[in-house]
C-alpha cells in the first residue's frame, strides 16, 4: 500500500499501520456522510477487539456485547467530532471502554470479575517439554488469577498492551491521556499485578 | 510468596493469557449496529448514558442537542470566526432550563471521586467561597474528558438568572488563546489577561456566551458558557478551568488561587 501523504499534525498517528488507516479513513468519511454501510464495514473491521476490550473489563460476555454494541453506536453519532485522518480504533476503543466500565459499575462493586481462558488454545505447546509446558500454563493461571481482582484500570492498561499490541500512541487516545504518561500507568499496573500474584520483591 | 517471574517471562505469560481468554463471539455486531443506526434517533437519546441507569434528565433540556451535530452550524460558527479552513467542532450545548428542574449538563452525574478517578487532570477547589461542588458531571464522549462541578447556591454570589446556579467550574484537557477568545466576544464583552498563580488567564466581562479553545489534538472547538455572568478561564499545566459566576473579577481571582 502507498504511503499516504499527509501534513504532520501535533498529536497525529505516524507510525505504524494499524487497522490500514487509508481505508479507514474513507470508511470514517463516508459514515460522517451517512453511508450507514461503510459504518458497517468499520463495524465489522473492529467488533472483534472493541467486545474483547469490553470483555477485559467486564469478564461478562453479554455485558461486553451490549457494551460493543453501544460504543460502535455512540461512535456513530460522535463521528462529527471525530478528527478526519485520526486513528480510528483508540478513539473507539475509549467509548467502548467507557461504556465497559459503565455497566461493570451498574453491576455493583465484587471484588472479582469473570474472566476465564478457552478449554481449546490456539497452538499446543509442542515446543516445550511436559514441565515446560506445565510451567507455562501455571504462569498463566498465576497471571489470570490476579488480573480477576485489579483494578478495571490497570487490567485494560495491560490488556491494550500485551493482549491487543496497541502502540503508546493508541493507548494515550484510548485512555484520554497524555503520551508520556501511558509508560508510568502501565509500569504501574504491572507493579500492582506482580503484588497480587503474591511474588517475591525484587531484591 | 511465589517465584518472581522475569521480565520477559511476564510479558510471554501475559501475551498467552490474552491469547486464550473466552472472549465473545463478535460477529453479530455490524447487524446489530446497523439495525439502531437505521432507525431514527431518538430526540432524547444523546443524553441517557445508558439502559441501565435511570434517565438524568428531564424532556425539555434535550431539544436541541441534536441541532449541534448538523454540518451546517459547524459551518455557520467558522463564517461568524472568520476562521475558514479551520474546522471547529461544536460541543452539543442545550438550552437553560427553569430554577429547581434537573441542570441540562451533559455527561453522567458522579461523586467527585469517581469524577477524580475518570479525569487524573481534575483540580479541586479549596475555596471557602464555594466548598464542596454540589453536582459532578463527567462528560467523555467528545475528544476529551470534561468535568463541570456545579455549586447551586453560595453566600454573597447571585445565582445565575436562569438555571439558578451561584457557580460553575468546568475543566478538561486543552488551551486557550486570547484571539479565539476575543472573537467569541460580543460588543459588550471584554477579555482582560490575567495571572493566576504565575499561569496565564483571562477575565471574560459583560455576559460572553460562546468560548472557543483548543482541544489537545490542536482543533478548536466551541463551547458555550452556561450562566449569564462573568467567565475566569486559565491554564494549569495541561488542563484549562474555566469558573463561572456573578462575581468580580478580584472575587474570582481569589477563589483561583485556591485551585491546586
Amino acid at each position: 500500500m502507498e504511503p499516504h501523504a499527509r501534513a504532520v499534525v501535533e498529536g497525529a498517528e505516524t507510525d505504524s499501520v494499524e487497522g490500514r488507516p487509508l481505508e479507514d479513513d474513507q470508511l470514517v468519511e463516508r459514515s460522517k456522510h451517512g453511508d450507514q454501510d461503510a459504518y458497517a464495514s468499520l463495524v465489522t473491521r473492529y467488533q472483534a477487539v472493541a467486545a474483547r476490550t469490553a470483555y477485559v473489563i467486564t469478564g461478562s460476555e453479554e455485558d461486553a456485547e451490549d457494551a460493543a454494541q453501544e460504543g460502535f453506536v455512540k461512535a456513530y453519532y460522535a463521528l462529527d467530532r471525530f478528527r478526519a485522518g485520526a486513528p480510528f480504533r483508540p478513539w473507539l476503543l475509549r467509548i467502548v471502554a467507557n461504556e465497559a466500565i459503565n455497566r461493570r459499575k451498574a453491576r455493583g462493586r465484587r471484588p472479582t470479575v469473570g474472566l476465564s481462558m478457552a478449554m481449546d488454545r490456539p497452538s499446543p505447546d509442542t515446543a516445550l517439554s511436559p514441565e515446560g509446558a506445565a510451567l507455562a500454563s501455571e504462569r498463566r493461571e498465576r497471571v489470570l488469577a490476579a488480573m480477576r481482582e485489579m483494578r478495571e484500570d490497570d487490567r485494560l492498561v495491560i490488556a491494550y498492551r500485551y493482549f491487543f499490541d496497541l502502540s503508546e500512541a493508541e493507548m494515550a487516545t484510548a485512555l484520554d491521556c497524555a503520551r508520556g504518561t501511558v509508560k508510568s500507568r502501565l509500569s504501574r499496573a504491572i507493579q500492582r499485578l506482580r503484588e497480587r500474584m503474591g511474588e517475591q520483591p525484587d531484591v | 510468596m511465589s517465584e518472581r517471574m522475569r521480565d520477559d517471562e511476564l510479558e510471554r505469560a501475559l501475551t498467552e493469557v490474552g491469547q486464550r481468554l473466552a472472549y465473545p463471539r463478535s460477529t453479530a455486531l455490524a447487524a446489530a449496529v446497523r439495525e439502531r443506526i437505521r432507525r431514527p434517533r431518538p430526540w432524547w437519546a444523546a443524553l441517557v448514558s445508558r439502559p441501565l441507569a435511570p434517565a438524568l434528565l428531564t424532556a425539555v433540556a434535550l431539544l436541541f442537542v441534536t441541532a449541534f451535530a448538523l454540518p451546517d452550524v459547524r459551518s455557520a460558527a467558522a463564517e461568524f470566526l472568520h476562521l475558514r479552513g479551520i474546522d471547529i467542532f461544536p460541543v452539543p450545548s442545550l438550552p437553560a432550563t427553569t430554577t429547581g428542574a434537573p441542570l441540562p449538563f451533559s455527561g453522567e452525574r458522579v461523586t467527585l471521586a469517581e469524577a477524580r478517578r475518570r479525569a487524573p487532570f481534575l483540580v479541586v477547589p479549596d475555596a471557602p467561597e464555594l466548598g464542596a461542588p454540589d453536582d459532578v458531571y463527567v462528560d467523555t464522549s467528545g475528544a476529551t474528558t470534561r468535568v463541570s462541578l456545579v455549586y447551586r447556591a453560595r453566600p454573597g454570589i447571585t445565582p445565575s438568572r436562569e438555571l439558578g446556579l451561584a457557580a460553575l467550574v468546568v475543566e478538561f484537557r486543552g488551551s486557550i488563546e486570547e484571539v479565539l477568545l476575543g472573537k467569541a466576544a460580543g460588543p459588550g464583552t471584554k477579555v482582560e489577561p490575567v495571572s493566576i498563580n504565575g499561569a496565564r488567564g483571562f477575565w471574560l466581562e459583560g455576559e460572553p456566551h460562546l468560548f472557543f479553545y483548543r482541544d489537545p489534538s490542536g482543533d478548536v472547538r466551541q463551547d458555550t458558557l452556561r450562566l449569564a455572568g462573568n467567565t475566569l478561564v486559565w491554564v494549569q499545566g495541561e488542563v484549562t478551568l474555566r469558573l463561572e459566576a456573578q462575581i468580580t473579577k478580584d472575587e474570582a481571582l481569589r477563589i483561583a488561587t485556591s485551585f491546586r
